[in-house]
């Protein structure tokens, strides 16, 4: 139902409707901006990314041939964008703004789930960006193992092997940084 | 706790995900019941899990989307080349295309050379049939590489200087 509600919004894009365009927009950037940040860390860098990826694919949306969802052709474009972004940049500073710990003065159990939240990305930060990647969309329960290989352009078992090894790491580390926390207390 | 050979690590996680084909997934979860380690392993697997699936999509700034529609016009991005990498790349073209043209004028690539195959050494080794001698052009060989200097040059001109440029010039306008 999306996916074509997503079609009919492109089809007038391309007839000369450029500002539906925000509605894609408004849609997707969530899950762009996860998957840009997942991979480069840097909320700044991320958004930058993510807008460059839909600009990107407003310049390409005629070449959508639509065999595949928008958003699985779409967030490909992300993933590359991302991916080439984090190439580029390599050599700079990570952004202070991703050690950054939110800290709230609010009822007990928003500070245990956002402590909770913490600890999973510090967990998920030792991962490599294509591990991680593959994890989170796994987790954003909108995509198959087929597409997710899509979207990173692997084999959908690398990605399976990829997104368990991720899973596994994430759970030693959950450990690790549990028994840290417990020797301090 | 002792180390997990990386089959079972598998088998863990298909059970885990819930794609174990029930043969698997009982014969599996006999073998739970009695390895406390094996136990220990999923517990921690499956707080692994509980808290990816906690886990929220991150929002972008607030000027998100009005940010995309303004730039919608602004493309390429960046080209790869920036305008002054590219202007020094098209002066590397052109000095050596001049320094070619001259050395062509002053006849320094008039010889024409000639290979013989069968002088060398791994040729003598491991053919035993006569090959032939390749003569070799100088100057059809420069000239080759100066035409595909000129094209290079003209590629590089378009799409890192002047590409660029005129888009600039429309932006500000």
């Amino acid at each position: 139902m999306t996916n074509l509600l997503d079609l009919a919004i492109i089809d007038r894009v391309l007839a000369g409707e450029q500002n539906l365009y925000a509605e894609l927009v408004n849609r997707y950037k969530s899950y762009a901006y996860t998957i840009a940040l997942k991979i480069l860390q840097n909320r700044p860098e991320a958004e930058e990314a993510a807008q460059d990826a839909f600009i990107k694919a407003f310049h390409h949306l005629s070449g959508f041939n639509r065999q595949s969802k928008f958003s699985t052709w779409f967030y490909r474009i992300v993933f590359n964008t991302a991916i080439s972004y984090k190439r580029k940049h390599r050599h700079q500073f990570q952004s202070i703004d991703t050690a950054v710990i939110e800290y709230h003065q609010e009822a007990d159990v928003t500070l245990e789930k956002n402590d909770k939240q913490r600890y999973l990305q510090q967990a998920m930060a030792k991962l490599n960006e294509a591990d991680r990647t593959a994890l989170t969309l796994f987790y954003m329960q909108e995509f198959s193992l087929e597409e997710i290989s899509e979207i990173m352009s692997m084999q959908a078992n690398t990605v399976k092997v990829r997104i368990h090894r991720a899973r596994q790491r994430v759970a030693d580390e959950l450990k690790n940084i549990l028994q840290k926390e417990a020797l301090t207390l | 706790m002792k180390k997990l050979s990386q089959h079972i690590e598998e088998t863990l996680s298909d059970y885990l995900d819930g794609v174990l084909e029930p043969t698997r997934r009982e014969a599996f979860e006999q073998l739970l019941r009695q390895d406390i380690e094996l136990q220990k392993r999923l517990e921690a697997l499956q707080a692994a899990d509980s808290l990816l699936k906690q886990s929220t999509t991150e929002q972008p700034s607030k000027n998100f989307t009005s940010t995309v529609m303004s730039r919608l016009d602004q493309y390429p991005l960046r080209s790869g080349l920036s305008i002054r990498n590219g202007i020094l790349l098209l002066v590397g073209v052109v000095v050596v295309m001049t320094t070619a043209v001259i050395l062509l004028a002053a006849g320094a690539f008039n010889d024409t050379a000639t290979l013989d195959l069968n002088s060398l050494t791994v040729t003598q080794r491991y053919i035993r049939q006569t090959l032939p001698s390749i003569a070799i052009d100088g100057k059809l060989m420069v000239n080759i590489i100066v035409l595909l200097n000129l094209a290079l040059a003209f590629v590089v001109l378009d799409r890192a200087v002047l590409k660029p440029w005129f888009q600039r010039r429309m932006g500000t306008n």
